[in-house]
Order: C-alpha cells, then sequence, then structure tokens
C-alpha cells in the first residue's frame, strides 16, 4: 500500500443502517443503568473503578464494551449481573428494579466454568432443574440447546473431554437454556487460539440470530467488538467512566469480508484513538533504545 | 531401516533430571524399594561375618555356684560365650577329679536330682533334631535317647553335638546303663554325671530377628487358636481394625460436615478454626487418661482417641480443600438462579469430592497411627497387647508379623482407596474410562437425583 486510504468518518452510516439503528432505539429499554458507581475499599484507601454510569440497551441489542485495561468494564457487566454489589445507583431490568444474581441474567465467563462433574447435557439441564423444572422435557429441552450450539454427538462428554471452544460453546448453551433476559460475556473468547476465535464469533452471531437475547459482551479485541456488535460502549480509566458510545455503521448481516470494508476501518481507526490516545507524559518511551545484541556482521535484518 | 529401529528400541536412560521414566522402568524401581530392605535384612541376617555379635544357645548347662541361669535359645554375647564354656569345662574337670578321689559332695538323692537336670539339658538338642516333639517330652524317651547316641544309632541333623559332648554322652552313658537300661529316677547314677557343653551359634541379637524367623512364627501366631480369654491373633486383628476404622468414622461423620460449613461460610471458618487450629497440636495421646474416666472401659476410649487424634485435622483440611473450589463454579451457579442450599448441594459437594476423597485417604493413614497407642490406654487390648506381651519376652519373632500386618494394612487400603478414584470420579483428567463407577452413580444419584431419574437417561 502506497497511499493512505481516506476513511470516511465512523459517524457515517447507510441508509439501511441508519434506518436499522432507528428501528432499534424504537424497541422497548431491556436494561436502563442509572448513575452507576463503584469504589473498592482496600488497605491502600479506596479506589473508584466505576464512576455514574448511564446507559440504556434496548431488547435483542447486542452491544459490546471496551476500554483500557482497569477501565472497570468486567466490574460493570459482574455489577450488572448481580455479582458485584453496588456503590450507588440502581438498574432496571424491563423496568423493575433487580439486585443480586438471577437465572434473568446469564453469565458466560472467560474460564467455562462448566461443572466437571456433569455431563454436557446434565450442564445445560442445572439451570433448568434448580429453577424448579423436572421431567423428560427438561432433558430434551437441554438436548435443543445442545444442538443449536452444535454439540449434540458431545451430550454425554465431560468438559474435560472437550476442547476450549466447545467448553465455551457449552457455557453458551447453559446461560441461554435459562432463557435469560440479557446474556453477559466476560471475555468469553480470551483464551482461545485466533482461529478458534474467529469461529467462535460466527457461531454467536448465528446463536443470537436464532434466540431472543440481550448480549452485553466485554473484550479488549477491537476487531471482534466491531464484527459482533449493533454498538460498543468505550470506557475510561481512573475512574471508569463512558467515553462514547458509538453505533456501529457496518450493515448487518455480517460476515468476515467486512474486516477490510471502509465502515469497519473507520469505526477501528476510531476506537484505536479512542483507548490508546498519543502519548503525552514520559514515563514510558514509546521505543526500546537501540542497542545491537547480535554479532558483528549479522545484517540479516 | 535397522538403525532406525534400534533408535527406537534404545532403552531410556535411567538418571535424567526432572523427567518421568517410562512405566516399566518405574514398575521395576517400585518393586526394588520393597526388596532392597528385604534384601538388606536377608544379608545381615543370614552372613554371619557381617554383625552377628551374639551366639544363640542351642545347648545349655547349669553353673555351680552361679545363679545365672542360662537355657537353649537364649542369646549370648561374643565375649561372654567362651567364658562360660570354660567355666562348664571347668565344672567337669572338678566332678571327674572328686569321682577320682572319691569325695563327693552331697546326698545320693541331690546327686541323683542333679544328675536328672544334666540329663534334661539334651532336650532343646532332641527337639531341634526331631527326635522328640515338643509335646511328648518325657524324661522316658529322652533317656533313650541318650542310649542311642551313645551307641551312635542317632541321626543328627540341625544341631552337631560336638565331639568333646559325644565322648560326655558316651562316658555318661556307661554310668547311666550300669544302674539301668530303662529310665528310672530311683536308679540315676549316685556319682555326679559330666555337665554336657554349651553350643551355640552365631546370631543377631534378639531383636533382629532373620526372616525366615519371622514368616514362620508369624504363619504359626496367625494360625494359633483363641485360648480361653486371649482371642486369636486374627480376633486381635478385627479388633484393632474395628478400633481404626470406627474412630476414623466419628471423625469423618461429624469433621466432614463441619468442615465443609467453615470451607463455605466465613462466619463457620471464623467461628470455629482458630480454636481447632489450637487444639490439633494438643497430642491426642495427653487426653488418654481423661478419656478413660469418660469413657471407662472398653473400646469407647481408644476409639475417642483415634477420633481426638483425626477429628481436628480432618475438619482443617475438610475446610481447606472446600476453600480450594474454584469460586467462579459458585457464581456460574448463581447466574443460573441457584439458591444458597442448592449451590451447596449440587455445587459445592460434588466439586470438592475428589478432593475429599483424597484427603479422607491421608487421614485415614493417620488414624492409623493412633491404633497402637490407642489400644494401649485402658485395658490393653487387640495387635497391641499381643506385642507389647510379646516385646517383655523378648521374642520379638513374634512382635514383627504385627508390625509389618499394621503397615499393610494401612498401605493396602491406601492403594485400594487410591485405585479406585478413576472409577469414583469418571470426569476427573487422571480417570480415562467413560464409565461412572457403581458408589460413584449412587453418590451423584443422592446428591444429583434429578439429573439421574429422568427416563431419557443414557437412551439418546
Amino acid at each position: 500500500m502506497s497511499d493512505q486510504i481516506v476513511l470516511p468518518s465512523y459517524k457515517e452510516q447507510s441508509p439501511e443502517v441508519s434506518a436499522r439503528f432507528k428501528a432499534l432505539h424504537q424497541r422497548p429499554v431491556k436494561l436502563k443503568v442509572e448513575g452507576l458507581s463503584k469504589t473498592f475499599h482496600t488497605s491502600k484507601g479506596s479506589v473508584n473503578v466505576l464512576k455514574s454510569i448511564d446507559l440504556d440497551i434496548h431488547r435483542r441489542e447486542f452491544v459490546s464494551v471496551i476500554g483500557p485495561s482497569g477501565c472497570g468494564k468486567s466490574t460493570l457487566i459482574r455489577m450488572l449481573a448481580g455479582l458485584e454489589t453496588l456503590s450507588d445507583g440502581r438498574f432496571l431490568l424491563n423496568d423493575k428494579e433487580v439486585s443480586g444474581p438471577s437465572a434473568d441474567r446469564g453469565m458466560v465467563f472467560q474460564g467455562y466454568t462448566l461443572f466437571p462433574w456433569l455431563t454436557v447435557k446434565k450442564n445445560v439441564m442445572f439451570g433448568l432443574e434448580v429453577n424448579g423444572a423436572s421431567g423428560t422435557s427438561v432433558e430434551q429441552e437441554a438436548l435443543q440447546w445442545i444442538e443449536l450450539v452444535g454439540l449434540a454427538r458431545f451430550a454425554e462428554a465431560y468438559p474435560s473431554q472437550l476442547s476450549g471452544g466447545m467448553k465455551q460453546r457449552v457455557a453458551i448453551a447453559r446461560a441461554l437454556a435459562t432463557q435469560p433476559e440479557v446474556l453477559f460475556m466476560d471475555e468469553p473468547f480470551g483464551a482461545l487460539d485466533p482461529h478458534t476465535r474467529s469461529q467462535m464469533q460466527a457461531y454467536l452471531l448465528q446463536i443470537w440470530k436464532n434466540v431472543d437475547v440481550t448480549i452485553m459482551f466485554v473484550t479488549h479485541d477491537l476487531d471482534e467488538a466491531i464484527y459482533l456488535s449493533d454498538r460498543i460502549l468505550v470506557l475510561k480509566a481512573n475512574p471508569g467512566e463512558i467515553h462514547e458510545f458509538i453505533e456501529v455503521p457496518v450493515p448487518r448481516p455480517r460476515t468476515p469480508g467486512q474486516f477490510l470494508s471502509p465502515e469497519f476501518l473507520a469505526v477501528k481507526q476510531h476506537l484505536e484513538e479512542l483507548i490508546h490516545p498519543e502519548r503525552t507524559d514520559d514515563d514510558e518511551p514509546s521505543d526500546l533504545p537501540l542497542v545491537r545484541m547480535t554479532s558483528a556482521g549479522d545484517n540479516v535484518e | 531401516m535397522k538403525s532406525h529401529k534400534k533408535a527406537a528400541k534404545a532403552s531410556s536412560p535411567w538418571f535424567v533430571i526432572r523427567k518421568e521414566l517410562d512405566p516399566n522402568q518405574r514398575i521395576i524401581l517400585s518393586c526394588f524399594s520393597f526388596l532392597l530392605p528385604l534384601i538388606i535384612w536377608a544379608v545381615v541376617s543370614y552372613t554371619p561375618f557381617i554383625w552377628h555379635p551374639d551366639v544363640k544357645l542351642q545347648l545349655s548347662a547349669d553353673r555351680t555356684d552361679v545363679t545365672t541361669i542360662y537355657s537353649a535359645g537364649d542369646r549370648l554375647s561374643k565375649e561372654f560365650y567362651p567364658s562360660f564354656v570354660e567355666a562348664i569345662q571347668s565344672d567337669n574337670e572338678k566332678i571327674l577329679a572328686a569321682r577320682e578321689s572319691g569325695e563327693v559332695d552331697g546326698s545320693s538323692f541331690s546327686i541323683r536330682r542333679a544328675n536328672l537336670k544334666t540329663m534334661r539339658h539334651l532336650t532343646p538338642v532332641a527337639i531341634a533334631n526331631g527326635w522328640l516333639s515338643r509335646d511328648e517330652v518325657e524324661d522316658e524317651s529322652l533317656y533313650e535317647i541318650w542310649q542311642q547316641l551313645a551307641e551312635g544309632t542317632l541321626e543328627q541333623k540341625s544341631v552337631q553335638l560336638s565331639d568333646e559332648n559325644i565322648e560326655i554322652v558316651k562316658r555318661n552313658w556307661a554310668l547311666m546303663s550300669d544302674r539301668s537300661e530303662v529310665f528310672n529316677s530311683k536308679l540315676l547314677p549316685e556319682t555326679p554325671l559330666e555337665k554336657l557343653v554349651p553350643q551355640g551359634k552365631p546370631s543377631n541379637p534378639s531383636y533382629l530377628p532373620s526372616p525366615h524367623e519371622v514368616v514362620s512364627k508369624g504363619f504359626q501366631d496367625f494360625t494359633a487358636e483363641a485360648e480361653g480369654n486371649n482371642p486369636s491373633l486374627v480376633q486381635r486383628y478385627g479388633h484393632s481394625l474395628r478400633i481404626v476404622f470406627l474412630g476414623f468414622l466419628f471423625a469423618a461423620l461429624v469433621g466432614v460436615p463441619l468442615g465443609v460449613i467453615c470451607g463455605t461460610f466465613d462466619f463457620f471458618s471464623k467461628l470455629f478454626e482458630p480454636f481447632i487450629d489450637f487444639f490439633r497440636y494438643m497430642p491426642a495421646p495427653a487426653f488418654s487418661t481423661l478419656l478413660v474416666a469418660v469413657f471407662l472401659a472398653n473400646d469407647a476410649p481408644k476409639i475417642a482417641l483415634v477420633f481426638v487424634g483425626t477429628f481436628f485435622q480432618l475438619v482443617l483440611v475438610v475446610a481447606n480443600t472446600t476453600r480450594q473450589l474454584d469460586a467462579s463454579l459458585l457464581e456460574a451457579a448463581q447466574t443460573l438462579g441457584a439458591s444458597k442450599a442448592t449451590q451447596i448441594r449440587r455445587v459445592i459437594l460434588p466439586g470438592i469430592l475428589p478432593d475429599l476423597f483424597n484427603d479422607l485417604r491421608i487421614l485415614l493413614g493417620w488414624a492409623w497411627t493412633w491404633l497402637v497407642i490407642a489400644e494401649l490406654i485402658g485395658v490393653k487390648s487387640g495387635l497391641t497387647e499381643f506385642m507389647d506381651t510379646q516385646g517383655r519376652f523378648r521374642n520379638f519373632d513374634s512382635v514383627f508379623p504385627v508390625i509389618i500386618l499394621i503397615g499393610v494394612s494401612g498401605f493396602v487400603t491406601d492403594q485400594i482407596l487410591s485405585s479406585l478414584r478413576k472409577y469414583l470420579f469418571p470426569w476427573t483428567p487422571e480417570s480415562s474410562s467413560k464409565k461412572h463407577g457403581l458408589v460413584g452413580r449412587f453418590t451423584f444419584w443422592l446428591l444429583d437425583r434429578k439429573v439421574y431419574d429422568t427416563p431419557l437417561n443414557g437412551r439418546i
């Protein structure tokens, strides 16, 4: 590439995309967050991790959360899932205030968290059973979810016999089986190799298309965020505040071919600027000092 | 091609830093780890010049004017043995000298009695050589043996009498046969007979019996029937097992729930664990008199001692194991809607089960170590009473089999439980088999009834 490609603004939307966002904003608000704050008290004093977060997330929306490390993106969804207490503020699910963990807000963790002593099928049945369902219907329902994530052949396998990607698909099936209103995903593909990862992204989009679920997806991979999301919530660190809530102008259905489309690259460039701004401080040099440690005459590079 | 094959077949090296050996090598070495001590034991026992500081008497004699009596089977130090032999030889010289000069001390009755003793000193040799069986030792048959020995018609097998002794036997028999050809206590010689000179062979001290002695004595002891108030060794073994397992069972019954609760709720952890942590430093035997006072006689104080010795460790270990469970599993369960009770029953319990099994296996080993002390308190009982009694008589060939039995019991239980793991917990990486063990199925049916109740189970 000889010339710098001139990218459109990330705010430019094609008519179809713009219509889609209009419709999206017409949908009922699934999750409403008001003035959410989190302060951790440690022996070294208190740390303000998140400060007055306000959001509206609509039904069947796919929202990604990105931000520099330490910006509290994991803390945010853990609070919404009920796994962390709130220091201030509140959130509403379907206009009702909720607190504590519950099956209406599912969660997929980076570490799979499958129950190792249960087979795939019984892992998926777990959520249905603890919510009071029983009988043959539970098993059939579980098998349907397993089929949805393409693991019907492994229904009787133990998690230890599965690969990372398969484990994460089981975890998704397990989280979806209780039919949560919102599904939180905390860097779910972070531990997978790049190939499996892109495969999983495609699977996730497919699953999301087939299921009525609102997804909030934490990641640090910009491509992943753009490829999957309707909107991207960008946080900044110290304290964690909303930097920008971006509407992704890449039209749906999404395909891997769109990774090089002008809209995609425009969003990516903008995200890069938000997350990795030009350094102004001199704490860390931008380049390593040049010291030659190779033997004299080694001019391979 | 050939060289390739050779390379593949080349034996793997034995000494590699931090690398596992291949399975065959491991098995060989594991066998050697047991064989090596056995070999050392056998070598020390059967090679006279390595150690053998004592002489084990095969034939003994009474010294005049000395009250210490040695009988066959006793061990004398190598330094003392020659002087003992010399003393008897000089006694014999005195007897001969007295006979010559005709100055014999004592009444004819006391001389006959001394001669009867001298005659009877041959008994151990007669038994060892199989001329007499242990049950039919009678003076009449012993008298015949003296005759046959003097006439040289007996075959000497395991104990060879020295030429010196054969001569003494011949000279004595001449005197004895003069009086009577068959035994008659009134018709024993009334001149003092010469004493048989002590004989012995080099041996190790009584506390290191040789392997074959231990095996044969062990076999003898274990096949012996119970006599009156004295239970057989098999009954004693059963009794000891009962104490270990009951003590452990009670400790586990109380300790596991308490440990799980402490590991689950910080409230109970902080409420119980500090005191338990303190209590476990007080040695269980220190409570023995207290336990006897509280639980009185019989097995109760013994079981209580095993309990005290195991329980406190168990609670702390189980609590720790419970805390080791990946907390994110509990978070996942919560986001699936699991209540507190459900989390304990369906996540914590099955989640810690493989580690809990391992803990209990190790703690059962602990319980075994308390057995001997437990059996010593109050009224001595079980294997320990047997060891204690035999040890007092220095019958260490009877003590060793029991010590080994306790070790083997603990070791074998541990190995069995350890090998059960893969059947019980088929999901653990160590278990490659997909099959549920019987006990595992049952446990999970209890914990996770709904999952196993579904009629479709296994058919899809």
